[in-house]
């Protein structure tokens, strides 16, 4: 899979406080918010029927299960992270078509959620959303 | 530098290019991007991160936090002048309180105490369903769980398909979805929303 | 009598009902999944759990038929006088024991049980009580005014019923904000923080000194034609601020300035002149 251009967020796993003490420990079982972890659009058939990226006109986007690494890179500062599938996610067909340009390169649509640990050491976590490139860890 | 507005002034003064440069060869000729002092150490994939803190804060000693990680740990965060603290925008240390949940990027110092460089405060990152929409605060459905999201003037902003944020949130909907980064306020299901993305 | 056709007539309306709350228990596609998420497992154990769930779908259809097809014989009443009872004492369990538990009341829903849930629980035991002293069918008893109180009813239900909410009060709701938007006086010439932040994060000048912050915003405010924004910053070992100015008229990421200011000294340590672009 050839590194993938798009946006990427951040999500909250692990019985935590506030709002996350209902989301549970992920898809995979194992998420943490303090861990090197990210969701994956594609982690499963059931994950792939919530998240629909075919829906923003994305193709190519692997089947990846849970553990497996991938790197992400913030296209605007040259960071980068990387980190195993933890969780399904983002929900990608929802924001369709947003767009953000970094330094001559472009990216759309939300392919990526990380932990707040990940998304914190490329991105500040107030920023909530970053134009990113993302390849085989 | 001393009182926060003669120091605000000097660094306008210093991003409109109003005083002068310290004489580049005095600082060698490196190149910003590669000016890390220490290539920062990070996990394995899967693993906790050392330098990084989630938790609730259960004591406050001066500028000593201890934090009550979910997955058991316990840590002990020091805030200092340069730490930056967010809580529904970026804000002073006082504004830390036992009761807050926060995350906190640092560095792990060898007796134990992260020494806090970035620190958040309640924030949250959610995906909602907008279920209805009132004069001060939005009514929002978080995994099947009910969120109030409180609007506030000033200061909520609403980005629409990734177009710039604005204060104008009067293009939000009924039914849809959103994204909503806000502050939690703790020991209730409400949150002070500070950036809605409206999804399509 | 009246009393008597009112009577006579609920059958009709909570057969209709637990067929209904019955469908999406047995014949749903992911009935086993919804049972996972109620308090079933809690109160019958895991592996229990959708067996106990397809059961209860199959004991409301069972008796939803029975009221609805004659003959009208007392015992239907009563056995759905005890399934709500049971429901009702079932959701107050989940409800205090374990509260982030999906109602798994009707149809494919995943919501925790709430007051509605409850109170439509409480009301199927109100009708099924009334259903009890009903001396025929429901299909003896037709008037205009028995009719018009059971639409009444009906509509009760479909207020206690979260999981129409989409049907009737979604569009309620989108058309009072259609009609005047509660959040109309929002908008104000003022730029957001959250638009400053954006644009000084996909600038050069961000990308120009990113390895030398060491923190997300510390201070920010305006000044005329500019906001600045101020991160904690190291320059060659020293402690410094970095400082981005970005103005409100000119919004191309190329007008965005930053300098890194010495935290001691006050010098200014280094300032990008030539902003360029990845080619």
């Amino acid at each position: 899979m050839a590194g993938i251009n798009g946006e990427v967020s951040w999500f909250c796993c692990g019985n935590a406080w506030g709002p996350c003490a209902s989301t549970g420990r992920g898809a995979c079982g194992t998420c943490h918010s303090g861990n090197f972890q990210h969701a994956w659009p594609n982690a499963s058939d059931a994950c792939y029927a919530i998240t629909h990226p075919d829906t923003c006109g994305i193709s190519g986007m692997s089947r990846r299960t849970c553990g497996f690494r991938h790197s992400t890179t913030n296209l605007c500062n040259g960071s980068r992270v990387v980190t195993s599938i933890a969780d399904c996610g983002p929900q990608t067909d929802l924001f369709c078509g947003e767009r953000a340009c970094c330094g001559g390169t472009c990216a759309s649509n939300r392919i990526v959620d990380l932990t707040p640990a990940a998304f914190s050491a490329i991105a500040s976590l107030s920023a909530g959303l970053i134009p990113c490139s993302i390849d085989v860890g | 530098m001393t009182t926060t507005m003669d120091r605000r002034s000097l660094l306008t003064r210093a991003a409109l290019g109003a005083t002068g440069l310290v004489a580049a060869g005095a600082m060698g000729s490196l190149a910003p991007e590669t000016a890390f002092a220490a290539a920062t150490q990070y996990p394995e994939p899967g693993q906790p991160d050392p330098n990084f803190a989630e938790g609730l804060i259960i004591s406050r000693n001066q500028d000593l936090l201890q934090v009550q990680g979910s997955d058991g740990r316990l840590h002990r965060i020091q805030l200092t002048g340069v730490t930056s603290v967010w809580k529904l925008r970026p804000t002073t240390l006082d504004q830390v309180r036992v009761g807050d949940g926060l995350y906190a990027r640092g560095v792990l110092m060898p007796d134990g105490v992260l020494a806090a460089e970035s620190v958040w405060v309640n924030i949250v990152n959610l995906t909602v369903s907008i279920n209805s929409i009132g004069r001060s605060a939005l009514q929002l459905e978080h995994h099947g769980q009910k969120v109030v999201g409180y609007v506030q003037p000033g200061l909520t902003a609403a980005v629409y398909n990734g177009t710039p944020a604005v204060s104008d949130l009067s293009m939000l909907k009924v039914g849809r979805h959103a994204q909503v980064i806000g502050a939690w306020r703790p020991g209730t299901n409400e949150i002070d929303i500070a950036t809605i993305y409206a999804s399509n | 009598m009246f009393a008597h056709q009112m009577a006579a007539a609920q059958p009709l309306l909570i057969g209709l009902l637990l067929l209904w709350s019955s469908y999406g228990k047995v014949a749903g596609r992911d009935s086993a999944e919804q049972a996972r998420r109620t308090a079933l497992p809690r109160l019958v154990g895991e592996t229990s759990a959708v067996p106990a769930y397809r059961a209860v779908g199959a004991i409301e259809a069972v008796i939803a038929l029975a009221l609805l097809l004659p003959p009208a014989w007392t015992v239907e009443a009563v056995a759905a006088v005890a399934l709500a009872t049971g429901f009702t004492g079932y959701l107050i369990y989940a409800k205090i024991v374990v509260p982030e538990a999906s109602c798994g009341c009707i149809g494919a829903s995943a919501r925790p049980v709430g007051r509605r849930a409850i109170g439509r629980a409480l009301l199927l035991l109100a009708t099924a009580v009334a259903a009890t002293t009903a001396g025929n069918g429901w299909w003896s008893a037709s008037s205009v005014a028995v009719a018009a109180v059971l639409v009444l009813e009906a509509a009760l239900f479909v207020m206690l019923s979260a999981e129409l909410d989409r049907y009737w009060l979604l569009p309620l709701r989108r058309l009072r904000v259609g009609i005047a938007h509660p959040l109309a006086g929002t908008a104000t010439d003022g730029v957001p923080l959250a638009a400053t932040q954006r644009r000084l994060l996909l600038s050069p000048a961000y990308r120009a000194v990113n390895g030398l912050l060491r923190s997300d915003i510390h201070d920010y405010w305006d000044d005329e034609d500019w906001r600045f924004v101020s991160y904690t910053a190291r320059y060659d070992g020293r402690p410094a601020t970095a400082v981005f100015a970005v103005p409100h008229h000119d919004t191309t990421p190329e007008s965005v300035r930053v300098a890194v200011v010495d935290e001691t000294s006050g010098q200014t340590l280094y300032r990008p002149t030539v902003l360029a672009t990845a080619g």
